[in-house]
């Protein structure tokens, strides 16, 4: 299990690294710097002392070399589009709304899509059943910003019963985190209800069955426990899917938060918010594959002996 | 009812294999104590396949019959020995020298379901090995499929059939069709009866058991059904544990045997007179590995000098058995 | 036991008998299956009507999907003239939005028919030689299965100002990863099969093998790939246009009508509400007949 362990944080490394190089080679191959200016269009010489404030001048390895050891002291630079503070202060008060709304969507989203996947298992072909699979077909399928226009759409033009900006008063935060548990929702409910019916078909069961045990017990002591694997197993997409209509619902909903700023730091070739961002989010996801990872080899005593998974 | 005449002496053999062996090496472990075992799944095999015969190689599953059939064939890399086909060597040959031997020599599978591909209709099927060796037209390697297809008894209707349309049986006719279409002189036959139906598995037998007197083939017949074997073939060799531990004529195995592992083989068959009912003994596989026969050098059939370490030796004329061999006529035990 | 060579030998004689009646093929039961599938039926139906529509496009709306025909009634609201409306340019919102379809399914279809391009022969290589070339395609999929595929998308869109063929190669570049994975997985389970092992007994190399029988036999596979891969692209590109870095205007694309919809909903509702609903029952439709025509063809893949 410890060279299991090993094993992953080794490559998840190796992924960062090559993930890293390559979206930093990546921005600095295509054409046209922070500097070069459509809108307002810099002297020469005013650029090339930019150019040269900003260590664009170097060759590429250096940079990528300055900025990673940067990394590893917290020290992301300075972002273009405010300089008045740093990168990392600027991600420090960005978090917050992103966290916020986000923990709050997934604390919502994931309980009730279980339980709408728990029931539609149960009661299969009815009309619960039905309903579980058009919000888990809905939320895996339709664009998040299409689901928080419809959110806008029918609660604040339509029924004026919501504001459709969030942050600030908790009423605004309503609509966001509806939108933002749409993905945990539809991911679990799916799931949940393709694993328990999964368990619900296995031989052990109608074993169970067979010695008489009640139904309640069997599904409390024995199914619920067999379906835990796939559900932890789908957090990681459901988590990177969150995370990544984060972007789409802060757009929508105007939150000041970390994916309004990527937004912003994508238009504006914001070079050092861009790169602290995706190397944040890298991160995020490497720990959030490895967790997953080791809490499935933990949870199959089969993987836990050498192999991995495909 | 061996047949003889048909083994003319002296001949190059269609197939011999010499020394031949394979091993696995079996990676355990993790990143820090990562271990190597070697699997020995087939030991310095020697066979002799003579034009025109059938040879058994029977064995328990997981003996290194099948292993040994598939390296034979060159489909799985020999890691010793020597494959001649015909006199020549062609174990080292690349693949695009040893193409035209592989018309030379054949191979039908046990699964006739998976033998046959799901996409392609029959006549497509029995026509392969015409298209990979680009001989003739394709309305030429249609109407030889079909030719085939009658051959083999089946109504050329099933031409534009799939696999899964047709019983085992049928798809086996297939697969011999596809086998013996380009006119082979070794077909490696591995176990191509034992997924059969009882009665379905006469036929094959006596459709393989024609087209060998018709073609003049040599098949290396690989099965562990020993009733077919003893009605097919004119000699057996038994493999056990990736050794062959036996070799003689057909009745001189199931008449004479020699080895413990022959033996509890032939104690295996079913007796359908309960009267001719043996005491059965049912050995572990430890047992009999560790019961290697002691014989003294007079009692073989050639001039043999003693030896510790078991290996084939001549007990009568066409007769080997795995043993050790000593000098003293008085120490020897087992039989 | 003598037999006439030219008939054959041991022909029983029920052998040589015509066939019977033919038998059902696989392909039957799985179209059977995909029609049992009533969600999946209806998703079909709707992708063929939009596929029409976006075909018959210029036939059926009043003017140019770029033409500022009606600059005097911008904005105007839904009418028997203008069906869904004018926009805030003066074009025939009705017609922008049916042209948008056209971007959309053109884009969604490129892209996945690129997707398999690349993903069949990657996942051929894979899965028929193992060893060290799997293990290389398997680390190059590793790290896009790290990167999530939109943000990576939203970066390579903004740092190459997007468009149409750029769109369609981002979603391609990220379509692949699941062709080339369910081909993997088909040929690895195919390659030890005994007519694989009888072609290689006949002498055909790896490339024979792969063509004529794994390829062929990975159909269902990659039908799948390709289905799926449609509604991924589609919404790729709504995505990446609605954050003004995908197809660039004036090309008509719902995920940027959407994304002006948003500045003007409370007041011209019709500019966010049909782009929506276009894009959402598109996206729906065609994922519904993916997932049914996967649930048809590959049953042990099912996963509801």
């Amino acid at each position: 299990m410890i060279g299991y362990v090993l094993q992953r944080v080794l490559s998840v490394l190796t992924t960062f690294f090559v993930v890293s190089i390559i979206i930093f080679l990546m921005m600095h191959s295509i054409p046209g710097g922070p500097f070069d200016g459509g809108d307002m269009p810099v002297p020469d010489a005013v650029r090339e002392k930019l150019n040269a404030q900003y260590g664009l001048d170097q060759p590429l390895y250096v940079q990528y070399a300055r900025y990673m050891w940067g990394v590893v002291r917290l020290d992301f630079g300075v972002p273009f589009q405010s300089p008045g503070e740093t990168v990392l202060e600027l991600l420090g008060r960005a978090w917050v709304p992103s966290l916020v709304l986000g923990g709050l969507g997934m604390l919502v989203g994931v309980p009730l899509g279980m339980l709408l996947g728990m029931a539609a298992a149960l009661r299969r072909n009815s009309w619960i059943d039905y309903l579980a699979s058009a919000v888990a077909t809905l939320g895996l399928t339709v664009p998040v910003f299409v689901t928080s226009m419809l959110l806008i759409l029918v609660f604040s033009v339509w029924l004026g019963w919501l504001p459709s900006s969030g942050w600030g008063e908790p009423q605004r935060w309503i609509l966001p985190i509806i939108a933002y548990a749409t993905i945990p929702m539809a991911t679990y409910a799916r799931y949940m209800r393709s694993a328990m019916l999964d368990t619900l078909n296995k031989p052990f069961v109608t074993v169970l069955r067979a010695k008489g045990l009640s139904e309640r017990r069997i599904l409390f002591q024995h199914v619920l426990r067999n379906s835990a694997i796939p559900l932890v197993t789908v957090f990681l997409p459901m988590f990177i899917g969150t995370a990544t209509g984060s972007i789409f619902v802060e757009a929508m909903f105007r939150v000041p938060g970390l994916g309004n700023y990527f937004v912003s730091s994508i238009r504006t070739r914001d070079y050092p918010l861009e790169m602290a961002l995706i190397l944040m989010i890298t991160v995020m996801f490497c720990i959030a594959y490895l967790i997953s990872d080791i809490l499935y080899a933990w949870l199959n005593p089969r993987i836990r002996h050498g192999g991995r998974r495909k | 009812m061996g047949r003889p005449d048909r083994i003319a002496p002296g001949d190059v053999p269609a197939l011999e294999l010499r020394g031949l062996g394979k091993t696995f090496h079996l990676r355990s472990g993790g990143v820090l104590r990562r271990r190597s075992t070697a699997l020995h799944a087939v030991r310095d095999v020697d066979l002799v396949l003579p034009r025109n015969g059938i040879l058994g190689l029977v064995g328990e599953s997981g003996s290194g019959k099948s292993t040994t059939g598939m390296m034979a064939l060159r489909l799985l890399e020999p890691t010793a020995g020597r494959i001649l086909l015909e006199g020549t060597d062609i174990t080292t040959l690349g693949s695009a020298a040893l193409k035209p031997w592989r018309q030379k020599m054949q191979v039908v599978f046990q699964d006739s379901y998976s033998a046959l591909d799901p996409m392609f209709t029959l006549q497509q099927v029995v026509a392969e090995p015409l298209r990979i060796h680009g001989i003739g037209t394709p309305d030429e390697r249609a109407e030889r499929a079909l030719a085939w297809l009658e051959r083999v008894g089946l109504h050329r209707g099933y031409g534009s059939r799939y696999a899964h349309e047709l019983s085992g049986g049928q798809r086996q006719r297939v697969a011999i069709a596809r086998a013996l279409i380009l006119g082979p002189s070794v077909l490696i036959a591995d176990e191509p009866t034992s997924a059969l139906d009882v009665s379905v598995k006469a036929q094959i037998i006596n459709l393989l058991q024609d087209l060998q007197q018709d073609m003049g083939l040599s098949i290396l017949f690989i099965s562990h059904d020993l009733s077919v074997v003893r009605s097919l073939c004119d000699r057996v060799a038994v493999m056990f544990a990736g050794r062959i531990v036996e070799a003689a004529e057909t009745e001189g195995i199931f008449g004479a045997a020699r080895h413990p592992y022959t033996r509890s083989l032939l104690d295996a068959i079913p007796q359908l007179d309960p009267r001719n009912r043996r005491r059965r003994q049912f050995r572990s596989r430890e047992d009999l590995a560790a019961d290697i026969p002691v014989l003294s050098r007079a009692e073989l059939a050639g001039d043999v000098a003693p030896s510790d370490t078991p290996r084939l030796v001549p007990v009568a004329p066409g007769h080997l058995v795995e043993a050790r061999v000593t000098a003293d006529p008085d120490t020897r035990s087992g039989a | 036991m003598s037999t006439d060579p030219m008939t054959g030998p041991a022909a029983a004689p029920e052998m040589l008998s015509r066939p019977g009646r033919r038998q059902r093929g696989p392909l039957w039961f799985a179209w059977r299956r995909f029609l049992a599938n009533r969600a999946a039926v209806a998703g079909g139906v709707v992708l063929a009507l939009i596929a029409l529509l976006a075909v018959v496009a210029p036939l059926i709306t009043p003017a140019g999907p770029n033409d500022q025909d009606f600059l005097s009634e911008a904005l105007a609201f839904p009418s028997g003239a203008h069906w869904f409306g004018v926009d805030d340019l003066g074009r025939d919102f009705f017609t922008r939005i049916v042209h948008g379809a056209r971007v959309s399914l053109t884009i969604g279809f490129a892209a996945a028919a690129f997707s398999v391009i690349i993903g069949i022969p990657l996942g051929a290589a894979a899965g028929y030689f193992g060893g060290r070339t799997d293990w290389i395609i398997m680390r190059v999929i590793e790290i896009f299965s790290v990167v999530p595929p939109l943000l990576a998308a939203m970066l390579l869109g903004a740092l190459t100002g997007g468009g149409f063929w750029m769109i369609v190669a981002i979603a391609a570049l990220f379509g692949w990863v699941q062709v080339c994975l369910l081909v993997r997985a088909q040929i690895k389970a195919f390659k030890e099969k005994e007519f694989v092992r009888a072609a290689q007994a006949l002498g055909g190399g790896p490339s024979y093998v792969i063509r004529v029988h794994l390829i062929p036999n990975s159909i269902s596979p990659i039908i799948i790939g390709f289905v799926l891969a449609i509604p991924m692209a589609m919404m790729l590109e709504a995505s990446l246009s609605f954050l003004g870095v995908g197809v660039p205007p004036p090309t008509p694309s719902w995920g940027q009508m959407i994304n002006t919809g948003l500045d003007f909903m409370y007041f011209y509702w019709h500019l966010a509400v049909f782009p929506t609903i276009a894009l959402a029952v598109t996206v729906l439709a065609t994922s519904l007949f993916g997932d049914g025509l996967r649930d048809a063809l590959d049953p042990t893949m099912k996963a509801q």
